[in-house]
C-alpha cells in the first residue's frame, strides 16, 4: 500500500509543479490582448447544397484534401463519397457493421476509413483497378468502439477509442506501431497537426492531451473542462488547439505556453458540444451542438457571431474545407449541408 | 475511472515527469504572435473576404439551360 501512496503524491506533486510552470509564464492575457480589436461583423452563411441519400443519423464526416469530395457515415451502415458540388454520390459504400461512428479521408484522396462499435478501423481503396470499392484493412486491436480516426498517408493512421488510448497503426501490415496511453476516460476525437509531428485527442476524462507521433509520449495535456471533450480541433497555425465539451464550452489552449486561454461560452447556452472547426485563418470557430444548431465564434474576442440553422436534429458533425470556401455540417436528421 | 494499479500509477508519474520537462513560452509572446498571425491571414480567409467567395464553386452561375 506504501508504494501506491508514494506514487499518488509523487503525482500530486509534479501536477502542482506544472501547475506553478504554467502561473510563471502567464504574464498576458488574450483579453487584454485583443481588448483594442473590433469583434467581427455578423456571419451570415447560407446553405448552398443539402446532400440527400443517407437513410439513418450521420454521425461523422471528412472532407477531402481537395476542397471538392467529402465522406459521411451514417449508421444506415454507407460510407457515402460526395461530390459536394454536384451533390453527387462517387460511392455508396456498404459497411459490414452499421455502428459507425467516425470515418475519415486519406490526404491523398486513394483511401478512406470507418470504424465504431465493431472496434476496427476498416479501410477501404476508393481507387481499385476493377473500380470495386473493397475493405482493403480491418485494424483489430482496440477492446472499446472507434470514436475517431486521421490517416497520416497512405500507409499510416491513427485511432482513438473507448478504450481510453489512440494507436498508430500500419496500414500495409494491419499492426499497431505504437499505442498511446494515459487518458482516464473514452477518448472520443482526435486531430492530427498540420505538420504531421503531432496530435491531440479529448477524452471523456474532461482533459485533451498532446501526443508526440514519433516519441510515442504525451507532451501536454489540458484540463479545465467539466465534463467529457467530444470534438478537438487544431488551430489553423499548429500552435493552439480548440476543444468542444458536454459541458456547453469550448476552450481554447496555447500549446507553447502550456495553458488554456479563453473559454467560448453563453448562459443561453446549456447542450453539448458535438463538433468544432476553424476557419482558415483560425478567426471563426465553427461549434455544432446537441440543440441542433451551430454557432461561429470570434475566436479573439469570444463573442458569438453567427448561426446556422437548419438541421431538424443534432449537429453531429463538421468540417472545413482546406481551402477555407465552404464548410459541410452533419447531422442525426440524416442530412449534410454545405455553407458558405 | 480512479481505480489505476500500480503499473498505470507508475506510467502516470512517469507521464508527468515527462510534461513537466517541456519548454513553456511566456503568454506575453505566444498571444500577440497568435493574434498577428490570425490577423495577416484573415485577408486570406473566404468566411471573412467577400472578394475570395466571388468565384463560389457551391452556387449555380449563368442561366438556366433549356435541355
Amino acid at each position: 500500500m506504501g508504494e501506491m501512496e508514494q506514487l499518488r503524491k509523487e503525482a500530486e506533486s509534479l501536477k502542482d509543479e506544472i501547475t506553478a510552470a504554467r502561473k510563471a509564464v502567464n504574464d498576458a492575457s488574450l483579453q487584454d490582448t485583443v481588448s483594442g480589436t473590433a469583434v467581427v461583423g455578423r456571419v451570415q452563411l447560407k446553405t448552398r447544397k443539402t446532400l440527400r441519400g443517407h437513410l439513418a443519423k450521420i454521425y461523422a464526416m471528412h472532407w477531402s484534401t481537395d476542397s471538392k469530395l467529402c465522406v459521411s457515415a451514417s449508421q444506415d451502415g454507407k460510407l457515402i463519397v460526395w461530390d459536394s458540388h454536384t451533390t453527387n454520390k462517387v460511392n455508396a459504400i456498404p459497411l459490414k457493421s452499421s455502428w459507425v461512428m467516425t470515418c475519415a479521408y486519406a490526404p491523398s484522396g486513394n483511401m478512406v476509413a470507418c470504424g465504431g462499435l465493431d472496434n476496427m478501423c476498416s479501410i477501404y481503396n476508393l481507387k481499385a483497378k476493377d473500380g470495386n470499392v473493397k475493405v482493403m484493412r480491418e485494424l483489430a486491436a482496440h477492446t472499446g468502439y472507434l470514436s475517431c480516426c486521421r490517416f497520416l498517408s497512405d500507409s499510416e493512421i491513427i485511432t482513438s477509442s473507448g478504450d481510453c488510448t489512440c494507436v498508430l497503426w500500419d496500414i500495409e501490415t494491419g499492426t499497431q506501431k505504437t499505442v498511446f496511453a494515459g487518458h482516464l476516460g473514452d477518448c472520443m476525437s482526435l486531430a492530427v497537426s498540420p505538420d504531421f509531428k503531432t496530435f491531440i485527442s479529448g477524452a471523456c476524462d474532461s482533459t485533451a492531451k498532446l501526443w508526440d507521433i514519433r516519441e510515442g509520449q504525451c507532451r501536454q495535456t489540458f484540463g479545465g473542462h467539466e465534463s467529457d471533450i467530444n470534438a478537438i480541433a487544431f488551430f489553423p497555425n499548429g500552435n493552439a488547439v480548440i476543444t468542444g465539451s458536454d459541458d456547453a464550452t469550448c476552450k481554447l489552449y496555447d500549446l507553447r505556453a502550456d495553458q488554456e486561454l479563453i473559454t467560448y461560452q453563453d448562459s443561453s447556452i446549456m447542450c453539448g458540444v458535438t463538433s468544432i472547426a476553424p476557419s482558415l485563418s483560425g478567426r471563426l470557430i465553427l461549434a455544432g451542438y446537441d440543440d441542433f444548431n451551430c454557432n461561429i465564434w470570434d475566436s479573439l474576442k469570444s463573442e458569438r457571431v453567427g448561426v446556422l440553422a437548419g438541421h431538424d436534429n443534432r449537429v453531429s458533425c463538421i468540417g472545413v474545407t482546406a481551402d477555407g470556401m465552404a464548410c459541410c455540417t452533419g447531422s442525426w436528421d440524416s442530412f449534410l449541408k454545405i455553407w458558405n | 475511472m480512479d481505480e489505476l494499479d500500480e503499473t498505470q500509477m507508475k506510467n502516470q508519474v512517469e507521464s508527468l515527469k515527462y510534461q513537466h520537462q517541456i519548454t513553456r513560452e511566456k503568454t506575453s509572446v505566444t498571444i500577440p504572435e497568435l493574434v498577428k498571425w490570425v490577423e495577416e491571414t484573415m485577408t486570406e480567409d473566404p468566411f471573412l473576404n467577400s472578394e475570395l467567395m466571388k468565384d463560389n464553386p457551391w452556387v449555380e452561375t449563368g442561366k438556366c439551360v433549356v435541355l
